[in-house]
Order: C-alpha cells, then sequence, then structure tokens
C-alpha cells in the first residue's frame, strides 16, 4: 500500500477522532492511486488518465492523459489528443469520475461512509 | 456506438488500441463530492501520490492545463473564432469548393506559396502548408484551377520531403520530415498532375489573349483588369506546373534529366517578374478582430492541426510575407540551377571543390539535398554512370600520378599491384562518400562532422603507408628508373590536411573562438598545416613531373617525328593554382597571428581569468580532434608553446616588429593574389582585407594609439575567415 509523502511539515498527530477521519480521508483516495480518472474541465473539455497525485486544492496530476473534446461521452469528435503527464488546477475541476471497478472494499469512494 | 472512420485512415493513430475504446464504455461513477471533501482533509503543501512511482520530478514535468502558455489545446481563451476543419468548413459555409473569384483564387495560390517556402525553411507540415484546409482533400474541391493548383502543392511536398529523406543531409533545426498521416495526393499520378495543370495553363491562356487590348480599340478597364488577374493565376499555374516538373526530373536517374530540370528552372525563374507584379491582385487576410489574434486568409485555418502537435509546440509557425515570396523562389531557383552544374564536374576533386563551394553560402535543405542525390543516385554510382572506385583512382593519377595506376607502367598488369591498390581505392570510397555528404550539411554541423571524420582518414593512412611501403619495393625490383615512393600517402595527406584547415577555419565562420584564442588557431594554421600542405602539394607535383618526364622519354625512343617539344613551363602545371592559394592563405594567416602577439604585448587582447581552466585546456580543446592524426602529429601545448617561443631569438622582438612582420606577410598575400590569373571572388575578397591590414600594421608598427585603452575590432564581414582589423 502506498504511504503519503510529507512535502510540507509534519501531519497532525494523536488528534483522535479527528486523525482517524483524516487517515480514512487519506486512505480512500490512497486507493484511487494509478487509476482511471475522468476529470471534466471548466471549459468544456474532458481529460482521461491515471490518478497519480493530487492536493488540498484538489489540483489533479494525471498521467498518459488523453484530452476529448465535447465532454459527454468519449467518442466526441476527432482523436483524443495525447498530453502525457498534465496537471488540472482544482478550480478549474467540475467533475471527477472513475470506473467502478476502481471502487472496491468499503474503505474506499461510494462505499457507505 | 459508432466508431470514428478516421482512425482507419490511417492518419493520427496515437496507438489507440481496443483496450482502450473498451474502457471509454465503462461505467464511470462520478464521485467529485467525496473527492474534493477527502482533499480538504490534506495539510497545506502535502502531496497525495504514489511514493515508489511518482515524485516532485515528475510533478514539476507535467503540463499545466488551462494556462495559456502550457495549453495549447484551451478552449475559448486565445481565438474567439470556432476552429472548423475542411468538410466542416464546406458544410458551414465558411469556404466555397466552386465559383472562386480571379482575386480569391490569387491571394489563396500566393498564401499557399508562402507555406510552402516557411515548410522548406524548417517548420511543421501541419503549421503550414496544411493550414491551407484545401489540400486537405483535393477530391472535393469543383473549381478546376485550385483543385490542379492544389495537388500540384502536395506533389511538390511530397518530392521534396523524398529528397530531403533520402539525402540524409538535415538535421531537426534543418526541416521536420512529420507528414502526420497526411494525404499528398498518392491517389493520383505525378503525370496526371502536370497535366491537369496544363489543361488549366491552356484554359487560362485563351481567356488571356480573348482579353488582351486589340489595336485601335478603346480599352475597357474591367476587361483590362480581367485580363490582368487571368495572366497573374496563368503564371501562378505555369509556375507550379515547371516547378513540380523539375523536381520530378530529379527523381529520374539519367544525368540527362538534370540538364532537363536546369532548364525548367530557368523557365519558372522567367516567370517571377510576372509574379511580382500582380500579387496585389489577390485578397488579403481579414483581420480577426479576437484579442492578440493573426489575421486569417480565407481558405486557411493556423489551427486547424493544433491537436496534432505535442503539447509544448508553439502555437504559430510564421509565414513568410507575400512580398518576400518572389525573392526566395528567385534564390532557390538559382541554388537548384547551380546544383544543376555539378553534373559538368568530372574529377573528383573539382566535385569536392564543388560541393565546398556550395556550401559556403550556407543554401537551403532542399537544393543541398537535391546536390545530394544527383551526385550519388540510387545505384551507389556517381552520377548514375562512374563508379566510385574509377574516380578514385582518376583522382589519384590526376593529383600524384601513381606508376601503378599508369598504363606505361610494368606494375599496371602486376596481379599483385593489382590487389594492392585496388583494395586500398575500395577502402577509400566510403570515407569519400561521407566526406561528400558531410559537406551537405548546414555549416554548423559541417564542422563537428569534420573533426569526426579525421579518425576515418587516420586508418587510411596507416593503409596508405602500408601500400606505399608494398607497391615501392615491388616496383623497386620490377621498374628500377621508376620510384613509386610514398603517393597514396601523400595523397591522403593532402584530403587530410585540407579537412583539418576546413575545421579550424569554419571555426572563424561560426565565431566559436574569442579574441585571445585567435593567435593560436591562426598559428596553427600558418606555421603547420599551412607548411605541411605545401610540402605535400610541391611532392605531388614533382611526382607528377617524374611521370611526365617518363613518359616524355618513353615517347622519344619510340619515334621521333611525333615529338612534340614540351617548353619548359609552359602553361599552368595543375596544382599551380592551389599552390598558389594556399600561399596566399598562410600569408594572412602569419600576418594575423603575429599580429595577435603584438597586441597581446600591448595589452590590447582582453584575457579570461582562467579561475578554473588555463589557455591549455582552452587549446586542448579547440585541436582535440585532431589527436586521432597520424601525421600530421598534433601539436600539444607544450610544444607549440616552445615551438612559438619568441626568447628563442636574441633580442626578442618587440610589438614594433611583430607588426612590421606582419604588414609584410599581408603584403606578400597581396602580391601573390594580385598575380593570379582570371581572380574569382575569393581573390578579391582576400584583397579586400589585406590591403587595409598592411596600412594598420604599418600605423600600429609606428605607436599609433599605444597607450589607448580601447581594444581593438575585428571585422569579418568582408571575409569570414580573416578580418580587417580596425583601431579605434
Amino acid at each position: 500500500m502506498a504511504t503519503m509523502i510529507e512535502e510540507n511539515g509534519p501531519s497532525t498527530h494523536g488528534r483522535g477522532e479527528l486523525s482517524s477521519y483524516s487517515s480514512r480521508a487519506r486512505q480512500k483516495l490512497e486507493s484511487l492511486l494509478n487509476k482511471n480518472m475522468r476529470i471534466r474541465m471548466t471549459d468544456g473539455r474532458t481529460l482521461v488518465g491515471l490518478f497519480l497525485c493530487t492536493d488540498r486544492d484538489c489540483n489533479v496530476i494525471l498521467g498518459s492523459a488523453q484530452e476529448f473534446l465535447k465532454s459527454s461521452d468519449s467518442f466526441s469528435q476527432g482523436e483524443p489528443r495525447v498530453l502525457g503527464l498534465a496537471m488540472i488546477p482544482g478550480h478549474h475541476v467540475v467533475s471527477i469520475e472513475v470506473e467502478s471497478d476502481s471502487l472496491v472494499g468499503t474503505q474506499g469512494f461510494g462505499s457507505s461512509h | 456506438m459508432v466508431m470514428k472512420s478516421s482512425v482507419e485512415d490511417g492518419d493520427v493513430g496515437w496507438g489507440l488500441g481496443v483496450p482502450e475504446k473498451m474502457r471509454n464504455n465503462a461505467n464511470w461513477v462520478d464521485i467529485t463530492h467525496e473527492f474534493k471533501g477527502a482533499c480538504k482533509e490534506l495539510n497545506l503543501g502535502e502531496l497525495l501520490h504514489d511514493k515508489f512511482r511518482f515524485g516532485l520530478f515528475e510533478a514539476m514535468s507535467a503540463i499545466e492545463m488551462m494556462d495559456p502558455k502550457m495549453d495549447a489545446g484551451m478552449i475559448g481563451n486565445q481565438v474567439n473564432r470556432k476552429v472548423l476543419n475542411f468538410e466542416q468548413a464546406v458544410k458551414d459555409g465558411a469556404i466555397r469548393v466552386r465559383d472562386l473569384s480571379l482575386p480569391e483564387l490569387i491571394g489563396i495560390m500566393d498564401t499557399c506559396f508562402c507555406c510552402l517556402i516557411t515548410w522548406l525553411e524548417g517548420h511543421s507540415l501541419a503549421q503550414t502548408v496544411f493550414t491551407c484546409l484545401y489540400v486537405h482533400n483535393p477530391d472535393l474541391i469543383e473549381d478546376p484551377a485550385l483543385k490542379a493548383f492544389t495537388l500540384g502543392i502536395l506533389k511538390v511536398c511530397d518530392i521534396a520531403r523524398e529528397k530531403v529523406n533520402k539525402a540524409a543531409v538535415f538535421e531537426e533545426e534543418d526541416f521536420q520530415a512529420m507528414t502526420y498521416g497526411f494525404k499528398m495526393a498518392n491517389n493520383v499520378t505525378d503525370l496526371r498532375v502536370t497535366g491537369m495543370l496544363k489543361d488549366v495553363e491552356d484554359e487560362l491562356q485563351r481567356k488571356v489573349k480573348s482579353t488582351r487590348s486589340r489595336q485601335g480599340e478603346q480599352r475597357d478597364p474591367e476587361v483590362e483588369l480581367e485580363h490582368q488577374q487571368c495572366l497573374a493565376l496563368f503564371s501562378r499555374i505555369k509556375f507550379t506546373r515547371l516547378l513540380l516538373t523539375a523536381l520530378i526530373a530529379f527523381t529520374k536517374k539519367e544525368t540527362s534529366s538534370v540538364s532537363e530540370a536546369q532548364k525548367l528552372m530557368q523557365q519558372a525563374a522567367d516567370l517571377l517578374p510576372a509574379l511580382r507584379s500582380s500579387i496585389e491582385h489577390g485578397i488579403q487576410s481579414q483581420n480577426d478582430t479576437t484579442k492578440g489574434d493573426h489575421p486569417i486568409m480565407m481558405g486557411f485555418e493556423p489551427l486547424v492541426n493544433q491537436r496534432l502537435l505535442p503539447p509544448t509546440f508553439p502555437r504559430y509557425a510564421k509565414i513568410i510575407k507575400r512580398e518576400e515570396m518572389v525573392n526566395y523562389f528567385s534564390k532557390l531557383i538559382d541554388r537548384i540551377k547551380t546544383v544543376c552544374e555539378v553534373i559538368n564536374t568530372t574529377n573528383l576533386h573539382g566535385i569536392l571543390d564543388f560541393f565546398c563551394e556550395f556550401s559556403e553560402q550556407s543554401p537551403c535543405v532542399l537544393s543541398r539535398s537535391l546536390l545530394q542525390t544527383t551526385f550519388l543516385i540510387d545505384n551507389k554510382k556517381v552520377f548514375g554512370t562512374q563508379p566510385m572506385h574509377d574516380m578514385i583512382k582518376d583522382a589519384l593519377r590526376y593529383f600524384v600520378s601513381p606508376p601503378v595506376l599508369s598504363s606505361k607502367c610494368c606494375l599496371y598488369n602486376n596481379h599483385q599491384a593489382k590487389d594492392y591498390i585496388d583494395s586500398f581505392v575500395a577502402h577509400c570510397s566510403r570515407p569519400f562518400c561521407s566526406l561528400i555528404q558531410i559537406h551537405g550539411h548546414n555549416r554548423a554541423r559541417q564542422r563537428d562532422k569534420l573533426g569526426h571524420i579525421l579518425e576515418e582518414f587516420a586508418t587510411l593512412q596507416d593503409e596508405a603507408e602500408k601500400v606505399d611501403a608494398a607497391l615501392h619495393s615491388l616496383l623497386m625490383k620490377l621498374e628500377p628508373q621508376r620510384q613509386h615512393l610514398a603517393c597514396l600517402g601523400t595523397w591522403i595527406l593532402y584530403h587530410n590536411l585540407r579537412i583539418m584547415i576546413q575545421y579550424l577555419l569554419s571555426g572563424f565562420e561560426l565565431e566559436l573562438y574569442s579574441m585571445h584564442e585567435y593567435y593560436y588557431i591562426y598559428w596553427y594554421l600558418s606555421e603547420f598545416l599551412y607548411a605541411w600542405l605545401m610540402s605535400t602539394l610541391s611532392r605531388a607535383d614533382s611526382s607528377q613531373m617524374a611521370e611526365e618526364r617518363l613518359l616524355e622519354e618513353q615517347q622519344k625512343g619510340r619515334s621521333s617525328k611525333k615529338t612534340k617539344k614540351k617548353k619548359k613551363g609552359q602553361g599552368a602545371r595543375p596544382l599551380s593554382r592551389e599552390i598558389t592559394m594556399s600561399q596566399a592563405y598562410q600569408n594572412m594567416c602569419a600576418g594575423m597571428y603575429k599580429t595577435m602577439i603584438a597586441l597581446d604585448m600591448d595589452g590590447k587582447v582582453r584575457k579570461p581569468q582562467f579561475e578554473l581552466d588555463s589557455e591549455q585546456v582552452r587549446y586542448e580543446h579547440r585541436f582535440a580532434p585532431f589527436n586521432s592524426v597520424v601525421t600530421p602529429p598534433p601539436v600539444h601545448y607544450v610544444q607549440f608553446k616552445e615551438m612559438s617561443d619568441l626568447k628563442k631569438y636574441s633580442p626578442p622582438p618587440q610589438s614594433a616588429d611583430l607588426y612590421m612582420a606582419a604588414s609584410k606577410h599581408f603584403q606578400q598575400a597581396k602580391l601573390i593574389l594580385e598575380n593570379v590569373p582570371s581572380p574569382d571572388p575569393e581573390v578579391n575578397r582576400i584583397l579586400k582585407v589585406a590591403k587595409p591590414n598592411i596600412v594598420v600594421m604599418k600605423l600600429l608598427a609606428g605607436g599609433h594609439k599605444k597607450e589607448t585603452k580601447v581594444l581593438p575590432e575585428f571585422d569579418f564581414s568582408t571575409h569570414k575567415y580573416f578580418p580587417v582589423v580596425k583601431i579605434i
């Protein structure tokens, strides 16, 4: 299981209930790492790629990202444009989707919480 | 779900296999809310990622979406117009495929020409020729002129690209060979396209004739305008056809087609004035009123291919202006005509000189490529007819007259001697082909490659020495009155020295050397390389003369009535011009190096601080490629310092003495060059540098401006290797 690295300062320790809630949030996010993710941006484009990194502001980095125009379905006109490694600033994220297969177990998203 | 057929077209197939498509059918679950909520639980500055497979280093190289600098696909930010492709634009009514007016056709064609030129100058097809929507699918065009024209342009691009690829004398800064899967009119033959162009041409010619002004008739301005515009269109169609036909001629294997290409190019050049005077008839680009955007020409969409380009590609390629179009074509045609001349040179040395001279004008990648592919056609024969081996043997005969290659010598038919010489010549083939190919690259890359090829020539030199020794001893036994000596070695040495000299001189042209380095570069050239070259050339000359004398004597012995009295010294010897020019160059270099030393003595040369390195380090770096050469042996720094030490003279010379000596060298160069029969532009260029330098050196010797702190200037604008020294 991937562990999180603290790039800037230590995480909060021993805050009891609060800390366990935080670590559950982290676990949920971690369970999505390297899975396929589809993000719609504010200008209508959709990016599909592997979820690699995020932060507090919901800036998301996707790997092997492909860009589709006309977000609704990925079969839009023309070919998807291959971008490679792409970062979407949090404030340009309209929606985030993952494949239902990625949501496994009770720890992940979509499960009861 | 309908699979987009464009994938099968074989164009941008970015490797999207079936699994990818399947994934798009997967059930996507929206987790936006939970995701954002979970993110809020992270600390400020904390990154959540896979520790092993992702880190800051990777994060740094991600392109940022919605940032105009990095996100080329951003919608609605930079341009307000919708970016439509050809089919969409036609459906939308944004462009027409029929009933185009003459000004529209002229404008579109001129812009296409400009795009073609911009592509030839090194930009991508996607941002030049293929910003013209019409070339994406000429089958949809109904206007016959435009249809023929676009097919013609596609064919021109296709052939040009093929030639440049085959010649392989380009680097990424010269040319972009990517076709992005665009169709280049492969479904139509070259002949068909030239035929279509001719049909349109004939039709237009009829129109031009019918609208011509007649004697005694009142000229209707409308008819006159139509006449001008028809003429303009006619010229463009004909120009396209001539250009295409010329390029097609270059693809043929016969040398006769090269002459044909030359004629066609001349005819194309004759059309250029008509093109130039009619540019104004074409419609201009419409100004796009959105922020910071470029004017858009009807039928063109600069962003239509943006999605095919990597994310970091610059947004627009700057297409040249129509006013510059004719000038460019004019120069291009001149270059291509010059290329056609190469078939008139038949000996290897002449060809090498031709390539060197051609390269000196920094020609474009297309003309360089055409020269390469004309020289060595597919079957590896020179001009398609002569095997390289024969050319090398001829070059040897011309330069150094080795006995073994003379039909009058007994070695000519000696089995063993033939083996030796044939094997040697066979080994020479590749290095010389490489050398000629090197001279096809752009000037900067050439220098680098010249440095590398010295290694191959060092191996050749080694072999030459061995073969020389073998042939020499063989000849001694069989025909003692003849001597082989070191013929082959001399010839290879000659080429070695030429390469080394070119390598050093091109450093001046490319502005690689600092002022404080001039003195050792010019020293190496004048005291070492040119000295060796002079002795090599005179050795070759003697070898030739020895052979000639022998032949004369043999002829005398045979028939006394047929002997021609050969006056001594009559007629220029084959190598005399080269010897003379080398002498001149040597004197120029000597003058320069003495000037630099004297200036240094007077504190007029700025030197670096040499904190982490020293002059020795720089010296060794400059001459590093020479380390692989056996003859002449490289001069190492310590040795150089000894050889150039002025203290070995007593009394050691002062700066005034050196200035005078430099002046004398320039004087000597001037004398030599003024006596050259039929001087070429190069001779005149050197004279233009030598003359002022004579004067400047004399002034400096007299103490002129000795106390000034201002540094002298070196003006290479007259001659790229030898500067005019200017004292401010």
